[in-house]
Parts: C-alpha cells; sequence; structure tokens
C-alpha cells in the first residue's frame, strides 16, 4: 500500500457530484433554535426528521452493507436486502429517520464501518 | 472446495490463517495504522473513503461534523486494528483459532478499512452518478483502472473480498 504507486483517487469529486444531485433539493439551513423535536409537531417545516441516507458506492460488499444494516438499525435480513438493493440499484436508499443527534449517531456508526453515509432534511 | 478461513461453532467464531495471511495482515494493518496517523497529503487522499461527507451540500454542517467526529473515527478504526494485531499475534498465530463476535467484528472492520483503501488506490469506481437517468439500473461492473487490473494489489483486493466475505457469512450465520 504505498502512495507512491497509487493514482490519486478523486473522492471529492465523486462527493461533489453526489452532493450537487441534490442541491436543488435542499430545504434552507435552519437555526438550531428552530430545529425542534421531530416528535412535537410533525406539522411545521421545523419538526421535519432528519433522515439518514446510504449511497452506492463501488467498492463495499453487497453482503457486507447488508450485514452492516442489520447489526446497526436491528433490521430482519429481508428489509437489510431491500435496502441494500434500493441502494445498489437505485444509488441511494432512506435507512434511518430520527431527530439531528440520532441521525448524527447513525451516520457516525456507518462511517465507522465504512459506508458512506449522508443526512439531510427530511422532504 | 476450499474450507471457509471462518466459521461459526456455537457462540464462537472458528479462524483459521496460513503464516503467510498471517505476516501479510500484520503487515497491511501496520501501514493503515501509519496512514491514519499521518496528515501526510497522499496518506490522506488514500484514506478519503474511510471519512466520507457526513453533510455534502452544507459545508458549514460537514465542518463541524468532521471537527466532531473524525478523531472518533481514527480512533475507533485504531482501536479495531490494535485488536485484530493482538489476536494475530495470539489467538490467529497457528492453528484454529477461536474468536468471539466482538473480536470478529474488529477483524472484519479492519478488513474492510484495507479493502476501501486498496479500492482507492485500484481507481475502482462504479457507474457516475451523474450519468444516465434516475432508472439506470447500475449494474455495470465495477471498474479497476486498466492499467492495474492483475496487478499484485488487484490481487490482494480479491483476497481481502475473499475473507470479508467469509467475515461477514460467518457472524450473519449464513
Amino acid at each position: 500500500m504505498s502512495p507512491a504507486r497509487c493514482h490519486p483517487p478523486d473522492v471529492t469529486r465523486r462527493a461533489d457530484q453526489r452532493g450537487g444531485r441534490h442541491n436543488g433539493a435542499v430545504p434552507p439551513t435552519l437555526s438550531p433554535t428552530e430545529v425542534v423535536d421531530p416528535d412535537v409537531d410533525a406539522g411545521t417545516d421545523a419538526a421535519r426528521p432528519w433522515v439518514v441516507i446510504v449511497w452506492n458506492d463501488p467498492i463495499n460488499l453487497m453482503s457486507y452493507v447488508t450485514y452492516v444494516l442489520q447489526k446497526l438499525f436491528g433490521y430482519s435480513l429481508e428489509k437489510a436486502t431491500e435496502l441494500m438493493l434500493d441502494v445498489h440499484h437505485k444509488g441511494r436508499a432512506v435507512v434511518a429517520s430520527g431527530s439531528r443527534e440520532q441521525a448524527e449517531m447513525h451516520v457516525f456508526r456507518l462511517h465507522e464501518h465504512g459506508l458512506w453515509a449522508t443526512m439531510e432534511h427530511d422532504e | 472446495m476450499l474450507r471457509p478461513p471462518i466459521r461459526r461453532k456455537g457462540d464462537a467464531f472458528v479462524v483459521r490463517l496460513g503464516d503467510d495471511e498471517n505476516e501479510l495482515l500484520s503487515r497491511l494493518l501496520a501501514e493503515l495504522r501509519a496512514l491514519l496517523t499521518t496528515d501526510d497529503p497522499a496518506a490522506v487522499a488514500l484514506t478519503g473513503r474511510l471519512f466520507p461527507a457526513a453533510f455534502p451540500d452544507d459545508p458549514e454542517r460537514e465542518a463541524e461534523y468532521q471537527r466532531l467526529m473524525r478523531d472518533e473515527l481514527v480512533a475507533s478504526r485504531l482501536a479495531s486494528i490494535d485488536t485484530v494485531e493482538a489476536l494475530l499475534g495470539d489467538e490467529l498465530s497457528s492453528g484454529d483459532g477461536r474468536l468471539d463476535e466482538d473480536q470478529l467484528t474488529a477483524l472484519m472492520r479492519s478488513i474492510n478499512s484495507l479493502r476501501l483503501v486498496l479500492g482507492t488506490m485500484l481507481g475502482i469506481r462504479g457507474d457516475d452518478p451523474d450519468e444516465g437517468d434516475e432508472g439506470d439500473e447500475g449494474d455495470a461492473p465495477d471498474e479497476v483502472d486498466p492499467r492495474l487490473v492483475g496487478s499484485p494489489e488487484h490481487h490482494l483486493y480479491g483476497y481481502l473480498s475473499w475473507l470479508l466475505e467469509h467475515a461477514v457469512r460467518a457472524l450473519s450465520g449464513r
């Protein structure tokens, strides 16, 4: 794994592309005081939960992604496989939702396992 | 045909590595540790897949996420490497080693980290997400940089994929 032998990856560009695809759909940034518990009032803008999204990537094994989704979220094999196939075929899947703190913890744990996860406000 | 390198046995997992595999993994993990603990730009480029963006559309939140979580992610990976290195020097040093679930999970995560770095080195990329329509099946085989097909790194990547697949099978009881 000598860095000298590798070709510099273009991870940044890919990340930008990933993000760029959804630029039009991203809601305006909320100030922290506007973020309330999503359970309180599901009707208002600030109450929308955060969603955790796993993106397709060409390196992680399908079996590995399925197992990680089972392990982290307690999904059945069927449910985890369905989500993994969504990721594989559609490019992304929402794997969890909740408060900002919950979503951030999910994203962190997915990153710990090497999955490409992001979070955004539910539409 | 091949005896699985990792099997579930009751509550434990039996892992058998050859001496050469043990040495190889030790060496790769030492290199991974070095990559994770340096700020050399060449190393940072190689480990990019280990630190994805959480908020790709929001630089401010992303900076905060990286500030709060990046060190945690490094620490978590180093802890897994520590666990596996200890196993390689003990339970996995010869014959059948017995691992518990946490130990096998550490091995699985470390192997996957190695694959993410090697896959980056090999220039592996899927179909471009900006190309084609939303319904694109995305089934094109993942492409290794053509100059690296069949290279030693490519074979190594294949070996790690094989080992990871067996770790996942054993852990998920399949």
